[in-house]
């Protein structure tokens, strides 16, 4: 089961202001406890596996400046910052 | 019982480019977000392309640390919020499917004791951030992603410290071992910041973050030992909590945000497969690993005969070992490893003033056989040496263009000791009841010589012409 | 003017000269300012498409070297960087983005002078299977305009296949290409993991999303693959494909192939229409000299849960980024602290997406990870090894692409559970990497029902033929608009 609070602490962690977190809750719920099918999926014992790259196709080390000044298509603030509110 | 972890980071800035990008590792020359490119900055849609030199480099460090190196290597992502971090995920290194990390665990020496180190990850840096303004009002923060991506190797070890002495003896090694790697430069600003946690009496684990330097690491476990036992004293608990270090108070101090509420949903980065790196490569990358520090200084005790003191500061510093082993010759050996440790490196004691230097090998070459020929006395050599640095001639020039030679033709250096001697008549008969004194007329002899003279053969001569 | 031809019909047309670049862009323009208003596939038309193709026909008339497009109007997705274009992902979050570079595939296409006649609409971020979880509002199915076109890829399909183009990029995280093609009657392809470059293409669940032409024909599907495919230096998770040529032997039929058909994808849930179209495309492959014969995927059952976790964890951390400090709307910064700034700021994500970033914050976090996150990649690699051990056996996979007929705009949209279950066939081919195609098939009762084939990973080409097989053996209607 889910509740209010577990869905208030994961928008809070999600950094997303829920008006109302009741509104989501139902929904939230119905989706989270369909999930629970997995439990029964019997897959304990396997192992995760992701595609492999060897070393040699990796990129150069090489330095090549982006060719635009690419913080004048950012928001930017006193010259060339970026600005972000107090911490 | 103290016991102290550290988590160090060190940029690799030897590296040309960044992680995950082809913008410069060194962001430190730039204007700010002037070396951002859609990849760094985390603009929609880009994706990141992973530095092969990087994980190479980190695999070194791995090796050189003595610490397993796996066959396939995983990419994680750390999610959390964070003005410097463009994507508000790090893409860093974790162990939890299996050693996946560029290093796992291994040891390392630190005078007799052991320091276990639990892992290494390669990760990206985050940007860096300015704070203005002066009331609440008005407060921003401005960011400059210009150091997002750049490079940066973790170094896990286990609470293994039980003083800030040992914390301290660890990083001068690590700091040397990176160097001699050819890795890093530790010495670059803001190239290598660390995380230390500290328990006391077998109580709470304290993390101290966002210490600068190794130099502060160090004080900062030295402050956060004192006061974790001085509320051991009082009966009073020590909270599990992180604190940050405060740079300007050279404190540590509560960190008012909730670390503890933090939970970076970990998982796979998708964009990054498993990098593998077979054996062959392990092999090629030991092969290529430049010689320990050990092993040269040991090198530099049996086959040159060079005082164990002497090649245990010569083989521990990257550039003048790396001089050493470019200007020496076989016998003169001993010569050039004498002038670098007690001269040379006096001298140049700055990143600047090696910059500005003018010696070369061969300069350093040419002045200790001059040395060893007794062309130039050492006293005289270390004018010679002030002025190759700061002219760069050679050093024939030089020691005839400041008259350094040496007064070798004994005729010579007699008329000058016979001048002394009745010049200094008092001094002379002071040195016949007490010998001890002749040194004064030594001094004397040097003066008039311009420190020329053969010390050896002034004070013999001194003696006979005295009569004692 | 014919607007109603494939594209590579286009290429030779223009190529004798029996129609030039401007007409048919002037034209296909016309068709959009005429139909779009009723379907809304469009979020933004290029401006300059006229004098683009302009400069293609002068290229032509010069006898210039001319790309393998010959100025063939394409519409692109929402969610891929078109440099200097807005590209906002359907999202009042990114409404003003204008991306700083050219996604790989527009690149590509760019060199092959390719006409990009405009954006076309999605659901947010890709998140959703009916396109009416787009910020901008929803796009219609010209097949009957009360009904949804499918999704997330919608304003493709529906542009495609009401002529307001040739062809279309989409991108397909769990059918977002082959769910619309196959509401709206249009060839739409999820090649293997890789073949394609994401690079440029706004992630939604990076490790399991492709993009895919939407077209035609399965030859213009082919023609586009030759294009676009191949490894990336931008994109570390492209594979090599050898410069395939994928229309060279498109012809060679499937005489002697097996196929699987999915045990679990023809029971349970699905509309009888649905169910006796597959049935009929099986006999008619049987006829072209396939064997055919039932193979079960046992979780199959468990995809759609899994598909959901691992895409909403992948989501909130892709998503994590959109914080309105470096791109985004208007929203000044004083006065407020950053946890409170980003939170407000990211209210401008539509309730679905918010929907699904509390998901992507729930299943991944560290009380809930085991039961759920880590469980589902361990049914994505046991549902990987159980298709890689039917294709020991079978050359190809069948299984209708949606096992439903579109339903109405509104129908099923405060009903994620049964939502989630539209997708339960074509997720498979994203969870294992696999290559799966819609190829249109039948309308009943006016609405469009496709078929999807499935191949092992790098059988691209392979797959191709035989859905330009089955292909061959269908005529359908024209669409009514």
């Amino acid at each position: 089961m889910v509740t209010v609070e577990e869905i208030e602490h994961v928008s809070k962690l999600m950094k997303i202001d829920v008006d109302d977190h009741s509104e989501y809750l139902e929904k939230v719920q119905t989706i989270i406890s369909y999930f629970d099918i997995l439990d029964s999926a019997g897959v304990e014992s396997e192992e995760i596996s992701m595609p492999e790259i060897p070393i040699e196709q990796l990129r150069n080390d090489e330095y090549i400046p982006f060719d635009e000044k690419l913080i004048e298509k950012m928001n930017h603030y006193k010259g060339t910052y970026v600005r972000a509110p107090k911490m | 019982m103290t016991k102290i972890g550290l988590e160090i980071h060190c940029q690799l800035t030897n590296l040309q480019s960044k992680l995950f990008c082809s913008c410069k590792a060194n962001y430190r020359e730039f204007e700010p977000n002037e070396n951002i490119c859609p990849v760094c900055a985390g603009m929609p849609g880009s994706l990141p392309r992973l530095n092969q030199e990087a994980v190479k480099k980190a695999t070194m460090i791995a090796m050189a640390l003595n610490c397993s190196t796996p066959e396939k290597i995983a990419f994680f992502r750390k999610n959390y919020f964070y003005p410097d971090l463009p994507k508000n995920f790090q893409i860093t290194q974790l162990n939890i499917y299996g050693d996946t990390s560029v290093g796992g665990s291994g040891t390392i020496s630190v005078g007799d004791k052991k320091i276990r180190i639990t892992r290494i990850q390669l990760e990206e840096d985050p940007g860096r951030l300015i704070y203005e303004g002066s009331s609440s009002k008005n407060q921003i923060t401005l960011v400059d992603y210009n150091r997002a991506g750049t490079p940066l190797v973790e170094i896990v070890t286990e609470p293994d410290f039980e003083t800030p002495k040992e914390v301290r003896d660890f990083l001068n090694i690590l700091s040397d071992l990176l160097k001699n790697l050819g890795v890093a430069d530790p010495t670059l600003e803001g190239a290598m910041r660390a995380d230390a946690n500290v328990s006391v009496h077998g109580g709470n684990k304290v993390e101290i973050k966002n210490i600068g330097s190794f130099h502060d690491l160090e004080k900062a476990a030295h402050f956060e030992i004192t006061r974790q036992e001085s509320l051991h004293d009082r009966d009073i608990p020590i909270a599990q909590e992180t604190r940050h270090w405060d740079d300007r108070r050279k404190i540590t101090v509560s960190s008012r945000s909730k670390e503890e509420d933090m939970d970076y949903r970990y998982f796979l980065e998708g964009d990054i497969p498993w990098v593998k790196i077979n054996p062959e490569i392990r092999t090629e990358l030991k092969s290529e690993m430049p010689e320990s520090i050990s092993s040269k200084k040991e090198r530099y005790v049996t086959k040159y005969n060079i005082p164990e003191q002497v090649a245990d500061v010569l083989s521990s510093d990257k550039f003048y070992s790396d001089m050493f082993e470019k200007s020496h010759t076989e016998s003169n050996a001993k010569e050039v490893a004498n002038i670098i440790t007690t001269e040379l490196m006096g001298l140049e004691d700055t990143r600047e003033k090696r910059e500005s230097s003018k010696l070369t090998a061969t300069h350093l070459r040419d002045l200790a056989d001059s040395i060893q020929t007794g062309k130039v006395s050492r006293n005289s050599s270390k004018n010679a040496l002030h002025e190759i640095l700061k002219t760069g001639k050679s050093v024939s020039q030089i020691i005839s263009d400041l008259d350094l030679g040496n007064v070798s033709d004994e005729s010579e250096l007699l008329k000058i000791i016979d001048k002394i001697i009745s010049d200094e008549s008092e001094a002379v008969e002071q040195a016949k009841s007490n010998p001890q004194t002749i040194n004064y007329l030594v001094g004397k002899v040097m003066q008039a010589t311009k420190g020329k003279a053969d010390p050896t053969s002034t004070l013999n001569l001194l003696k006979k012409q005295i009569g004692i | 003017m014919n607007l109603k031809i494939s594209a590579l019909e286009f290429i030779e047309e223009v190529k004798t000269g029996n129609i030039t670049v401007e007409e048919f862009t002037a034209k296909t323009i016309e068709r959009i300012n005429q139909v779009d208003d009723k379907l809304h596939a469009f979020l933004s038309v290029n401006d300059d498409a006229i004098d683009q193709a302009r400069n293609i026909d002068k290229k032509i008339k010069s006898g210039e070297n001319v790309g393998a497009c010959y100025g063939m109007p394409i519409s692109i997705k929402d969610n891929m960087c078109i440099k200097d274009t807005k590209t906002t992902c359907a999202s009042k979050m990114l409404e003003n983005f204008v991306a700083p570079y050219d996604a790989t595939v527009i690149s590509k296409l760019k060199k092959q002078d390719a006409i990009f006649i405009g954006k076309v609409n999605m659901d947010e971020f890709a998140m959703g299977l009916t396109t009416e979880f787009s910020a901008f509002g929803p796009s219609k199915n010209p097949w009957n305009i009360e009904h949804v076109p499918g999704g997330s890829s919608g304003g493709s399909a529906v542009s495609v296949s009401s002529y307001e183009c040739i062809a279309s990029l989409g991108s397909d995280t769990g059918g977002s290409v082959r769910n619309p093609a196959s509401f709206c009657s249009t060839v739409g392809y999820k090649p293997t993991y890789g073949l394609i470059s994401r690079f440029g293409l706004i992630s939604y669940a990076n490790s399991i999303e492709q993009i895919g032409p939407l077209t035609r024909t399965v030859k213009d599907t082919a023609f586009m693959l030759n294009l676009i495919a191949g490894i990336d230096p931008n994109d570390n998770t492209t594979i090599n494909n050898n410069n395939e040529d994928y229309l060279e032997g498109i012809e060679s039929g499937i005489e002697g192939k097996k196929i699987g058909i999915i045990t679990e994808m023809m029971g349970e849930g699905i509309d009888p229409e649905v169910l006796s179209a597959t049935k009929e495309a099986i006999s008619k492959l049987e006829g072209l000299g396939a064997t055919c014969e039932e193979v079960s995927l046992d979780m199959v059952k468990y995809s759609v849960a899994a598909y959901y976790t691992i895409t909403a964890t992948e989501a909130g951390s892709n998503l994590a980024r959109y914080d309105n400090l470096r791109y985004g709307y208007e929203m000044p910064v004083e006065g407020y602290e950053f946890n409170s700034y980003i939170s407000k700021a990211r209210k401008n994500f539509g309730p679905e997406v918010t929907r699904r970033m509390i998901i992507g914050g729930f299943v991944p976090s560290a009380g809930h990870a085991g039961k759920y996150f880590l469980k589902a990649m361990k049914v994505k690699s046991k549902l990987t090894k159980q298709i890689n051990e039917a294709f020991k056996k079978f050359d190809l996979l069948i299984a209708p692409t949606v096992p439903i007929l579109p339903f109405k705009i509104g129908e099923k949209i405060d009903d994620p559970v049964s939502l989630f279950l539209v997708d339960i066939n074509t997720v498979t081919a994203n969870l294992t990497g696999k290559p799966a195609i819609s190829i249109p098939f039948k309308i009943v009762n006016g609405l469009p029902i496709g078929i999807q084939l499935l191949a092992n990973s790098m059988d691209d080409k392979l797959l191709l033929q035989a859905a330009h097989a089955l292909e061959q053996t269908v005529t359908l209607p024209e669409v009514p608009i």
